[in-house]
């Protein structure tokens, strides 16, 4: 067992331990650039405002994030019409989609959309996305639960 | 010569009492989530999914970080208990992560509307996944033990990076995924999960923790017995090495 006391009482910092402290630091730097990286460049969707800032033009893909507007949420079972206001508070965009939202699509709630500006300004949407907060409470005494309601 | 890992790991007397206690509290866990616990206001009764879907989660980061001890524990000491407890976590971390992936798509279509998106926070959990899988392959690549538990310990200690960066994406971008609700950054307020709702989870956390802690005491287990099997076969006159990366 003479070798298993000899890696037991190995020096302190032996080609091995360094090795563990190189990849340490190898692993600290990459996550500190992974971190820049990501915050910086990875852009899942942009705010109505970032898109009107940056002058996505017509027909190129985009996805915009933002909340729906009250009073502006119309789908038309018939003809699989939907229509919203998306807005983050400053920039209103009228989004204009086929087919039926999801069921958690609400005036007052998030939303994420896919497609591209037409010529008019409308967002066309290919895909919509409802975007729930991150609380969870029981619905109030006497309200209807958001899940419920028509 | 290696030493086997067997010998100083305390079997008996955590079988089957691991087990026991997962499976009892996997059963609360279950009649607290699916009965006791009240109705999401905005989600009904589809929200039900998160005892199962956060538990795994936090559970599969918590192995993911045992992973990481044991490849520095390897590479600093060389006891070869270090490389049982970094595998037998990584491959219940892969578990989990699977698990909590899918249970994360059953969710997402009824409530988001797709089965899945690349935002930030699952395009990270998926590299996540990749990496441990890569893990797992990687051992799979070497017969020589040291230089098995040397590679995977290096991989070990760099894949842990992305556990932070899954977590806090959510925070760092705009994503689908919304903000963490408990394991909030500090100034992000206290949980916003009602207080029936935190305990049910908070049950179901343990109950996986112990889920996690016994399959990690059988799989160590059969780890411990593959490394006497190693060291029977060396014993009888393979050449020895020492000290070699």
């Amino acid at each position: 067992m003479a070798g298993a006391e000899r890696d037991a009482r190995a020096p302190l910092l032996s080609p091995r331990r360094l090795l563990v402290i190189f990849a340490l630091l190898l692993a600290v730097g990459i996550a500190f650039f992974a971190a820049q990286g990501l915050a910086n460049s990875a852009v899942y969707y942009l705010t109505p405002t970032e898109a009107r800032d940056k002058h996505v033009g017509p027909g190129t893909p985009a996805r915009l994030g933002g909340l729906v507007l009250p009073g502006t949420l119309h789908y038309d079972p018939q003809t699989r019409a939907l229509v919203f206001g998306l807005s983050d508070g400053t920039t209103n965009i009228a989004v204009v989609g086929n087919g039926a939202p999801p069921a958690l699509l609400k005036e007052g709630a998030g939303a994420v959309v896919e497609g591209a500006f037409a010529e008019d300004g409308t967002f066309r949407a290919t895909s919509v996305i409802a975007k729930h907060d991150e609380k969870y409470a029981p619905p109030s005494p006497g309200t209807t639960p958001a899940h419920q309601l028509p | 010569m290696i030493q086997t890992a067997a010998s100083s790991f305390p079997q008996v007397r955590l079988r089957p009492w691991l087990g026991i206690v997962a499976v009892a509290l996997s059963i609360l866990a279950m009649w607290m989530g699916l009965v006791w616990a009240p109705t999401d206001a905005v989600q009904g009764e589809v929200y039900r999914i998160i005892y199962v879907h956060v538990p795994t989660a936090w559970l599969a980061y918590l192995a993911f970080v045992v992973v990481f001890l044991g490849s520095i524990g390897w590479l600093w000491t060389r006891r070869p208990w270090f490389d049982a407890l970094a595998v037998a976590s990584a491959e219940i971390g892969v578990l989990f992560t699977g698990l909590f992936i899918v249970a994360g798509s059953i969710w997402a279509k009824p409530t988001w509307g797709v089965w899945w998106t690349w935002d930030p926070r699952l395009v990270t959990t998926a590299v996540m996944f990749v990496m441990y899988l890569g893990y797992l392959l990687l051992r799979g690549l070497s017969n020589d033990f040291e230089r098995r538990a040397t590679r995977a310990a290096i991989i070990g200690i760099i894949a842990v990076v992305d556990i932070p960066i899954v977590h806090l994406s959510v925070t760092w971008m705009n994503s689908q995924h919304q903000l963490p609700s408990v394991l909030r950054p500090p100034g992000g307020g206290s949980p916003s999960l009602d207080p029936a709702m935190g305990m049910t989870l908070g049950v179901s956390v343990l109950a996986f923790t112990f889920v996690y802690l016994a399959l990690m005491v059988e799989r160590m287990a059969i780890e411990g017995r593959m490394q006497q099997r190693v060291l029977a076969v060396r014993s009888t006159g393979a050449v020895r090495r020492e000290g070699a990366l």
